[in-house]
């Protein structure tokens, strides 16, 4: 495996200043053969870029590792949030539809009665009462007219009584002065006497009749009178303010109606709505599958830097092999500042720093990093800045 | 309650003023006679002056209606307003007797 111009690609990647050796001309110009001029400032510093790079690569690749797990939990917990939440709104909207679907009827004996025919129904009941309200007064007026009357006609009875018992003392005077002339007459008036104290005798019966209806008369009167005052009592009673109660109820249901339709039309646009977002979240949980699609490019991503590393590894080695043991690795230091500069996260900084200072070359000379390892050395929680 | 009549060639005009209540029952009855008596066959009962009417009054119209077909004469409510022409609504008395505004 090899990778003539690897070393030449890499060099060129950074900027000259980060890497003082690139700018030299002996690595430009390649000389005859396979033999080149190469100075050992040169191959130490490759040496040293070459081996922070492999590192670097490790420790991209763990990132971008960590990245896309990270992306996937994170999105497959949104995911099932956002499906609860399609859930609940789906809920939700059947709850209101539920509730729209009753808010226009109510519940009548187990039965489910439309409020309009209810309405309709109350309404109708009403109008009965009122016109019922209407013929008893009207039956009650007649009544208290007509005993108007019999009242008048008892009165006139009584009278009528009174004219009795007249005739009756005219009669009795006329009998008991028939009586006395008869006995002026001697034997001749003898039968005239008997006829005359006959007549005394009627008159007498005729009083005790005359008296008699007087008595049923009067009981009479007394009822009429009574049934009179009763019937006025009721007639009197002013029944105009209930059936003026009707005008208030009508209205009330009206406003009932009219303030269902209200609640109906407002919810049923709340369960469109809670529909909606249902369907929305939907989308949006589709829209989150771009992570699968991530995912598979980052590890095509990985793949290359797995082959990168391999291919840097092994060139690395080669030329390790071939350099005289004078010449040792020399640290990028500007490189690796400009590298570490990128790394703002302090978790991933760490990591970096884990790995190449800790698995790789002393690394904080000059002050780069400000690590305290003091706990455990390797692992645990190292803490930077 | 008290009323006025007037007699045109048409149609006898009577004019109801202040509150027609039960206790006018005795008056309404003088009017019905009135209204049997005269030559008109409209009678037009004017209610623009009626303040207010109960329950026993709406029931006194009735008979007054009823009178007037007995007597082959039309009885006519006119210009009711305020609380007479709300009961007369409520009561549905167009049912039974015209009335005109």
């Amino acid at each position: 495996m090899a990778f003539p111009d690897a070393a030449s690609r890499h060099t060129a990647t950074p900027s000259p200043s980060a890497l003082p050796g690139a700018s030299e001309p002996e690595a430009a110009h390649p000389a005859d053969g396979d033999k080149v001029a190469v100075t050992a400032d040169l191959l130490s510093t490759w040496l040293g870029f070459a081996d922070v790079q492999r590192r670097t690569l490790d420790i991209l690749r763990g990132e971008l590792t960590r990245t896309s797990d990270h992306v996937e939990s994170s999105t497959l917990d949104l995911s099932d949030r956002f499906r609860e939440l399609a859930q609940k709104a789906l809920d939700q909207s059947e709850r209101v539809a539920e509730i729209v679907d009753k808010a226009g009827s109510v519940d009548i004996d187990g039965e489910r009665v439309p409020l309009d025919t209810l309405v309709v129904t109350m309404q109708d009941v009403i109008t009965d009462m009122v016109t019922n309200i209407v013929t008893l007064s009207r039956h009650a007026m007649s009544m208290v007219y007509l005993l108007d009357d019999v009242q008048k006609d008892v009165a006139e009875l009584e009278k009528s009584i009174g004219d009795i018992d007249g005739i009756n003392r005219q009669t009795n005077f006329l009998a008991l002065n028939a009586t006395i002339e008869a006995s002026r007459a001697g034997d001749a008036g003898r039968t005239f006497a008997v006829v005359a104290q006959e007549v005394r005798h009627l008159s007498r019966s005729t009083g005790d009749l005359a008296e008699r209806m007087r008595s049923k008369v009067t009981a009479v009167v007394k009822g009429v009178r009574n049934g009179h005052d009763i019937l006025r009592q009721i007639a009197n009673t002013d029944m105009s303010p209930q059936m003026l109660a009707k005008e208030r109820i009508d209205k009330t249901m009206e406003s009932l109606v009219e303030q269902t339709a209200h609640f109906q039309s407002v919810l049923q646009t709340a369960a469109a709505v809670s529909s909606d977002m249902s369907a929305t979240i939907a989308h949006v949980v589709t829209g989150m599958q771009f992570q699968d699609l991530t995912k598979q490019r980052i590890e095509a991503i990985n793949d290359s830097l797995v082959i990168m590393g391999a291919g840097l590894g092994e060139l690395e080695a080669r030329i390790r092999a071939e350099v005289p043991p004078g010449i040792g690795v020399r640290e990028p230091q500007e490189w690796l500042d400009q590298l570490l500069g990128r790394f703002t996260l302090s978790e991933m900084r760490q990591r970096f720093v884990r790995k190449l200072l800790l698995e790789g070359t002393a690394l904080d000379e000059n002050g780069v990093l400000d690590l305290d390892a003091g706990s455990d050395g390797t692992g645990g929680d190292i803490e930077l800045f | 309650m008290d009323y006025g009549i007037e007699v045109r060639d048409q149609e006898a005009v009577v004019c109801l003023r202040g509150r027609l209540t039960f206790n006018d029952h005795g008056k309404l009855r003088t009017l019905i006679g009135e209204m049997g008596q005269n030559r008109a066959r409209r009678q037009v009962l004017d209610l623009s002056s009626l303040e207010f009417v109960d329950s026993a009054g709406i029931g006194m119209l009735l008979i007054a209606r009823e009178e007037m077909a007995n007597a082959d004469k039309q009885l006519i409510l006119r210009a009711a307003g305020g609380q007479v022409k709300r009961v007369l609504t409520v009561a549905q008395i167009a049912k039974i007797v015209p009335i005109e505004d």
